[in-house]
This record gives C-alpha cells, sequence and structure tokens, in this order.
C-alpha cells in the first residue's frame, strides 16, 4: 500500500487523477450539468457555431451540429459513453487476461503452451479489423462495444502479466508457501497475484485509453453505440460532412478524446514509474 | 608499492576505507582478508578507478613503481591498466562477452598490448592458453564462452591476465564462484604464474585459511580499516588482533575434536552506522573491549618486525580461548524417520514436439535414511543432483521412480491428505533468503504462514503468540514480527526462513546449502542455532552443503554425491580421515588445512614442481 502511497505523491499522476475526474464528473452528472438534451433536434439553428463566434447564440454555448443538436450536451454525454466503455471493457478483458496469465505461468508446461498458441492466434488478426468484424456480428450496442473490445483486447494483458507471473513464481518464496500446505489457489491469490498487482493496475489504466479509442472507431464507422446514444466517435462522423462550414464540431469531439487518452495515459506512465519495483528500485 | 587510500560517500560523507597502507614488493602475494563490508573489494576498485557511484578517493595515493595512480593523467593510467596492471574477476562467467570468441577476446586483448600480426597474436594466444594448462587451445580460441566451464572460463581469464607480463595481478575472490573442487587448481594456476612472470599479485579473499596457504603477506580488515597486517603464517598463527582471533574460531575446522563455534555478536557495523561511533569499530562485537576502545580509534603497534596491529589490548590475546564446550553431539536414537528407496529422477530436456527430445538422469538410484535427531550431509559439486534430491523430498518435484517413506507412509502419493501430511512433517529452509521470503509480507505473516494454508483459519491472536515464540526460538526479539524482509540483513533473513520451516514442528528438515552466502561470523551463528534447535525440538535434517568443514561440525553422517549417484556414504569421521571413492578424496583435498603452518596438498604438489 505504501507503494501507491507514493505513486500518489507523483507530478503525473495527480494532474492524470484530476482529468480523469473531470471526465467521470461530467459522465456521472450528465443530466444535471449539460444544458440541453442531448438529442433535441433543432432543424431551424444547425450548424451554429460556438457562442463567441460572430454568429453564436449563448443558448448553444459550443454551437450546434447538423441536425441542430447542442454539441456541448452531446460531448458531455459522450463522456457518460467513453467512460461505461472505458471501466467496463477494461475490467472484463482485465479479468480474462490476468485469469489466464496467471494459469498459464504459474503452472507452465502444456497448459501454457496452449494459452500461448491461443494468444498467438488470436493476436495474429489485427484488432481493430477484428472488433469491427464482431461488432458485425454481435449488432450494434454500448454492451455489444464493450463485449468486442474485451474479445479483442484480452491477449494484451494476458501476455505482458504471464512473464510477470513467470518471474515471480520462480521465487522461492511461492515454493516456500507451496511446501507449507497452500493449495495452488492459494499460493496464486496470496503469493503471486499481489506482486504482479502494480502491473495490472497500469496495464488497466493503459487499457483504458485504448478502450475509449476503439470505441471512437466503433463509433465512427456506425458499428459502435445506437444511434440514439451519443458518442464522441459518432459526432466525428457526423460533422466530417461539414467540415468546410463548421470545423467546430470536428475538432471539439476529437480534442475531447485527445484530452481522455492523454489523461489515461498519463496514470499509466506515472504509475508504471512508481510502482514498477525494478524501475524505482534503480532510480533510488 | 605505498598505498594510502580513503573512500567517501557523498551525501553523509563516511568513510569507506580509512587510511589504507601497504606496500607490496614484486613478487610478492599479498593477502586481503575480510568480511563483506569490510571494504577489501573497494582496495581493487579503487586501483582499478572503477569505484561505485557516490564514492571517491579523497586523500592518500596509490604509489605504483613510484608514480602516483591517482593523480596521474588518464591515459597515463588507462596505458598501465590492462598492461602492467591485471585483473582477476569474481566471476568468470559474466567477465568475457558472449557473443565473441574466446580467440576473438584474446586477440583484441592482444592488439591492444601492441603484439604484431594476427598470427603471430594468435600463436601467443594458443601459448598463453597452453601455459594455464588448458588442452586444445587452438580450437579452444574458436568457441564461446558459454561454452566452457566455469573452471576453464577462469583459466582463460588468468591467462588473459598474464598475458601483457604484468607487474601487479589483483585477483577479487577468484573462486568463490567455483566448484570447491576447482579451488586448488585456480589457486595454483595463480601462484605458479605469479612465479613464472615474478609478479606481485593482491589476493582478495575471506578465507583466513586459504589466505595463510597462497600469501606471503596478509592484511585484515575490518569496517574499512586494516586491523592487522604482516607475514601471513606469523599472522594466522598467532593473530594479534580479537577479530582475527575470533574470525579463526568462528570457522569450523576439519582436524580438531568438535566444540561449538565461538560466535562473535551481532554484524559489522554498517558504513551509515560507523559515522556515529568514535572508537574502535570492532569494540562493540569485541570480547576483550575496555573503556579505552570506544574513546578513540586505536593506534598502530608494531609487535614484530613487520607485524602491526591496530588494537590496545593486542597483548592479552591469549584471553580468548576456545571454548571448550565440546559441540553438543546428542543421542542419535535408531528409529529411523526418513526412509528413501533408490529414488530417480528424469527429465526430459530439448524440444518434444520436434524430436531431438533426451533424458538426463539428475538422480540414479538414491538411497538413504535418517534417524530422529540425526543431522545427514549431502556434499557433491554443483550439478551433481543434490538440489534434485531436496526438491523430491519435499514434493517440489515428482520422481520418476523410487519411494519416499516417512515413518513408514509413501509420501509419493499425490493426493490431498498426502501432501498436507507431508507439509506437516517435512520443510525445506531455502539456499537464497533474499528469494525466499515474500517481500511484501510482514515477518510475523511470513513465519506463521503455514497456520493460514489450506483449511486451516488460525485466528490472529494464535498467529500472535506462535510469532512470538518462534522468533525467541530463533534468536530474534519480538518487534521484528512487524517488519518486512526487506529491512533485515541476510542473517536474519536466514533466521526468518528457519522459523517458518519450524512453524509446524517438523520432523525432517531439508537445508539447501543455507549457510553458503553467509559470512563466517554469521555462519557460526546460524550453526549453533541450529545445534540448540536440534536438542530442543529433535528433528531430523538433511543438510545440503559444498563446505565440508560446516558439514563436518554440524552434521554426523555424509552422503557424497557425484553425477546423480550416491558414491559413498557412512560417518563423517570415516569418509573424511579415509575417502574411498575419487571424487570424495578430490572434495576433503580441496579443503585448506587450519593450521597455518601445515602443508596443503593439493597446492603444494604443484608448487614443488618449480
Amino acid at each position: 500500500m505504501s507503494a501507491l502511497a507514493r505513486s500518489l505523491r507523483s507530478p503525473r499522476v495527480l494532474i492524470a487523477l484530476v482529468m480523469i475526474l473531470c471526465i467521470l464528473g461530467c459522465a456521472i452528472f450528465a443530466g444535471q450539468i449539460s444544458p440541453n438534451d442531448p438529442g433535441d433536434q433543432n432543424l431551424l439553428s444547425i450548424l451554429i457555431p460556438p457562442a463567441w463566434a460572430k454568429s453564436g447564440d449563448p443558448a448553444f454555448r459550443l454551437g450546434t451540429d447538423s441536425l441542430g443538436r447542442d454539441v456541448l450536451s452531446r460531448l458531455i454525454y459522450g463522456a457518460r459513453t467513453a467512460m461505461l466503455v472505458a471501466f467496463f471493457a477494461s475490467l472484463g478483458a482485465m479479468i480474462i487476461g490476468t485469469v489466464l496469465a496467471h494459469i498459464s505461468g504459474y503452472f507452465g508446461g502444456t497448459v501454457d503452451w496452449i494459452i500461448g498458441r491461443l494468444v498467438d492466434v488470436w493476436m495474429s488478426f489485427p484488432p481493430v479489423i477484428l472488433s469491427l468484424i464482431l461488432m458485425v456480428g454481435l449488432g450494434v450496442g454500448l454492451d455489444r462495444v464493450i463485449l468486442a473490445i474485451i474479445l479483442v483486447d484480452w491477449t494484451r494483458f494476458c501476455r505482458v502479466l504471464r512473464s510477470e507471473v513467470l518471474i515471480v513464481t520462480r521465487h522461492d518464496y511461492v515454493a516456500a508457501a507451496r511446501l507449507l500446505g497452500f493449495t495452488h489457489w492459494q499460493a496464486i491469490i496470496r503469493e503471486v497475484l499481489p506482486a504482479t498487482l502494480p502491473l495490472l493496475i497500469t496495464l488497466m489504466s493503459l487499457e483504458m485509453a485504448i478502450a475509449v479509442i476503439v470505441e471512437a472507431i466503433l463509433s465512427f464507422v456506425g458499428l459502435g453505440v445506437g444511434a440514439d446514444q451519443p458518442a464522441w466517435g459518432q459526432m466525428i462522423a457526423d460533422a466530417r460532412q461539414y467540415v468546410y462550414q463548421s470545423p467546430w464540431n470536428l475538432l471539439l469531439p476529437a480534442l475531447a478524446i485527445f484530452f481522455t487518452v492523454t489523461a489515461f495515459n498519463l496514470l499509466g506512465d506515472g504509475l508504471r514509474r512508481t510502482l514498477d519495483v525494478r524501475l524505482s528500485e534503480s532510480g533510488r | 608499492m605505498d598505498l594510502t587510500v580513503t573512500v567517501r560517500i557523498d551525501g553523509a560523507v563516511v568513510p569507506a576505507i580509512r587510511g589504507l597502507s601497504f606496500e607490496l614488493p614484486p613478487g610478492k602475494i599479498l593477502g586481503l582478508v575480510g568480511e563483506s563490508g569490510a571494504g577489501k573489494s573497494m582496495v581493487g576498485r579503487a586501483i582499478a578507478q572503477l569505484l561505485p557511484v557516490g564514492f571517491s578517493i579523497t586523500a592518500g595515493s596509490l604509489l605504483f613503481e613510484g608514480e602516483d595512480l591517482v593523480q596521474m593523467p588518464l591515459p597515463r593510467r588507462r596505458a598501465l591498466l590492462g598492461r602492467a596492471i591485471g585483473f582477476i574477476p569474481q566471476q568468470p562467467m559474466t567477465a568475457l562477452n558472449p557473443v565473441m570468441t574466446v580467440g576473438a577476446q584474446f586477440d583484441e586483448h592482444l592488439a591492444r598490448l601492441g603484439e604484431g600480426g594476427y598470427v603471430e597474436r594468435r600463436k601467443r594466444a594458443i601459448a598463453a592458453l597452453a601455459a594455464a594448462h588448458l588442452q586444445d587451445a587452438g580450437s579452444l580460441l574458436g568457441r564461446y564462452p558459454h561454452q566452457l566451464s566455469g573452471g576453464m572460463l577462469q583459466r582463460v581469464l588468468i591467462a588473459l591476465a598474464f598475458s601483457s607480463n604484468p607487474r601487479l595481478v589483483i585477483a577479487d575472490e577468484p573462486t568463490t564462484a567455483l566448484d570447491v573442487t576447482i579451488h586448488p587448481q585456480i589457486l595454483r594456476l595463480i601462484a605458479e604464474m605469479q612465479r613464472e612472470h615474478t609478479t606481485a599479485v593482491i589476493f582478495i579473499t575471506h578465507d583466513l585459511r586459504l589466505a595463510a596457504q597462497l600469501c606471503d603477506q596478509v592484511v585484515v580488515m575490518y569496517a574499512g580499516r586494516a586491523i592487522e597486517s604482516g607475514p601471513a603464517r606469523s599472522i594466522l598463527s598467532r593473530p594479534a588482533h580479537p577479530y582475527t582471533r575470533c574470525l579463526q574460531l568462528a570457522n569450523p575446522t576439519m582436524q580438531d575434536e568438535r566444540r561449538a563455534l565461538y560466535v562473535i555478536p551481532d554484524q559489522m557495523p554498517s558504513l551509515r552506522q560507523l559515522q556515529k561511533m568514535p572508537g574502535c569499530h570492532f569494540a562493540p562485537r569485541c570480547p576483550l573491549v575496555v573503556e579505552n576502545c570506544r574513546r578513540a580509534d586505536p593506534p598502530d603497534i608494531w609487535i614484530g618486525a613487520d607485524h602491526r596491529v591496530a588494537c590496545l589490548r593486542a597483548a592479552d590475546m591469549a584471553a580468548i580461548a576456545t571454548i571448550d564446550e565440546a559441540a553438543a553431539s546428542p543421542e542419535i536414537s535408531a528409529r529411523i524417520v526418513l526412509q528413501v528407496e533408490k529414488l530417480q529422477k528424469r527429465y526430459r530436456i530439448g524440444d518434444a514436439l520436434f524430436g531431438g527430445a533426451r533424458l538426463v538422469e539428475a538422480v540414479k538410484g538414491a538411497s538413504f535414511n535418517i534417524a530422529e535427531n540425526e543431522f545427514v550431509a549431502l556434499v557433491g559439486e554443483s550439478g551433481s543432483g543434490k538440489s534434485t534430491i531436496a526438491k523430491l523430498l519435499v514434493g517440489l518435484e515428482q520422481p520418476s521412480g523410487g519411494r519416499i517413506l516417512l515413518n513408514g507412509d509413501d509420501l509419493t502419493d499425490p493426493s490431498l491428505r498426502g501432501r498436507v501430511r507431508r507439509a506437516a512433517s517435512l520443510q525445506m529452509v531455502f539456499q537464497d533468503p533474499q528469494s525466499a521470503l515474500n517481500p511484501r509480507r510482514r515477518i510475523g505473516r511470513i513465519i506463521t504462514q503455514a497456520m493460514e494454508a489450506g483449511n486451516r483459519h488460525a485466528t490472529w491472536q494464535e498467529r500472535l503468540t506462535r510469532t512470538k515464540e518462534l522468533l525467541a526460538e530463533v534468536g530474534l526479539s519480538a518487534d521484528f514480527a512487524t517488519r518486512l524482509p526487506g529491512q533485515l540483513s541476510g542473517g536474519q533473513r536466514q533466521r526468518i526462513n528457519i522459523a517458518r520451516a519450524l512453524c509446524n514442528i517438523p520432523k525432517v528438515l531439508v537445508a539447501d546449502e543455507i549457510v553458503s552466502g553467509l559470512d563466517v561470523s554469521i555462519q557460526a551463528q546460524l550453526l549453533n542455532l541450529l545445534a540448540r534447535l536440534r536438542s530442543e525440538l529433535g528433528f531430523g535434517m538433511l543438510f545440503i552443503s559444498h563446505d565440508l568443514s560446516v558439514v563436518r561440525h554440524l552434521c554426523s553422517r555424509v552422503l557424497v554425491m557425484y553425477r546423480g549417484e550416491i558414491v559413498e556414504q557412512g560417518p563423517i569421521q570415516a569418509v573424511f580421515s579415509d575417502p574411498q571413492h575419487p571424487h570424495t578424496r578430490a572434495l576433503v583435498s580441496s579443503v585448506p588445512p587450519d593450521d597455518p603452518q601445515a602443508a596443503w596438498p593439493a597446492l603444494k604438489a604443484a608448487l614443488a614442481e618449480y
């Protein structure tokens, strides 16, 4: 726990946490803080520029899109979609990947071989193509997006964690625990998992960034969440046709994605620097 | 050569070596002796200008043939290092570049010396390797370091160090990483080369007996200071500093009656502690300490023509008597606890899928017994299958054949009940105390770990009580319970390791090289601890070690292992005084004699030829 406390003193982690809290706040209190309904169409006032521009309308602070929907509200509700996907997709991928990685690295031998080959085969598909194919098969919807990302990205956890589990398992204290009568299950949970946890947390925060991007890509091609649900990728796709009349509509959701991904990457990097035993010991 | 070096750490300036002076005439061997942390390796590093970050030479000079290495301009010094001054490293396995052939590295070195053409250099290299008694030197040059054994690599490195005809060679523990049976050969080679080239050698070691045999002069170091220096044999037969004497008494012997080992309490102060320590640094651990010792650092006293000692009480050395108390050799009951019958282990190595797999027999039909209260030693060189037997016994590996009977029950039965029974009666103490303790658990949780295994759910109160009992057993205070393994020294970690294995009060303990990484004074503490625990708890033990004097001190029976087979077994005294198998003979002769005046046949045999 002292390592986690130490990581909270790292400026990287602090800045990242503040950024993520902002996005999370938008996502949770979207209903309270968004000025308009994100789905409300106002066909009389389409493509209004942001309020500070010459022909802006104070009612729509960041302007409206091609159907006259309030961009600010859509951005805020988009954060909700992005956060849901980021959290649940990375959690799911983490659980599958971690369980398989620990089984594979701890037991070794044939089990390791089978899981290793499975990961190899899985990773030989380009991830975006694979998720697109999955979405075509599964159909659109928030839960489907999450499922697709989980099914594609668990390999990332499995591969990286497995090598860490291998190193930890080779320590004599794991053997000692077995000799004292620990079952395999107890040895993994109480001896191996605590040692791989820092890497796991780091990987998860990086995975959240990836999930946000993948969700945006899927929404962009129309295979993401349903059309009635605002998502940043969808907003970019919509704005693409009117990019010359109204560049703001394209730039703002892109910026939102950029901001979110930066926050998660910064968090992952900061955690890695403070939690990684090898890095922090050599740096001391 | 006259040398005074002070090394300091940045931040708080702490001397790591304080005013060290010695002279080394050409063609002599000087032994730097001391435990780890004494600063002996730092001397070699100071000469090579390879001090770790933060360390620097702040005073004194390193005079090499009248020139000061410290003040010397860098190119001049660089020209000396590797030519006039050679080095033999501690770890021969990592000292050569693994992606270059031995020949290429030899050639590179000779080319740097300005040796003529390639053909000429190749001839020189072959001659140098042949002089190091390496057979078939020509084909050796085409091989890569990983294809050679540690002993061969060390010979190559010795040949390399002496190839430039140096005036000084620094050998930093050149044998510690190698098998004991190879030690005499390597030492012999160094002595031989040194005589042939009339080179001066600084020989850094922790082994007093070895220094007595090999060196002309000895400097004993403690906490960065040379506490005693003089001719090797006279220092070691009549030590004038309490530390030298205690160190000798802490080392188990090969010839004398077995006695309890002298224990130097505590451990060497760390550099941080030294800062706040006026007076003699050995004072807190010294049996002869008087009030004056704690006031100021004692001056050097000359007690012989060239025998110098830094101690106020050098005259009273006789007061440190040998402990006459014979080592407790308890009644060994005839009741056999552990019975091993024709134990076998085969490994399949290579690629199982695409053929090319072959079977390696790590253990070929080993049979032995351990009685209640009996300590049985298992000795042999590395790769002989000692550790495999340990793993088979405790169940970390499954045997390919044979039986392990504990009180008549077969332990090889893989059922859960079998595992629980085994956990309760057979425990293992691991070699590397660092790796054997989970760095995230507190000591209290580590040593009572057995109480959370399987379906046992001990209450916190029960565990706390047991923790206190166990800590007291292994001689640590109760406040260790809340510390983390990282805050402990090597000796303390090994005690924790033992305490954890004792939690369930096992019948048999398997100890795999548990004192090999530790200093002599710490080793003595642990050996005495094990002897005491045996008389209190009455467990049997399989003690795996490569150090015959330790084995002789602690155990009553010995098994000698060679290439997977137990080639000789019997009572320790009988086996060591009259070894039958050639391998046992090689092992026994590789231990330097206790008496510094006595000849060491393994080393002398070769030296006599010159």
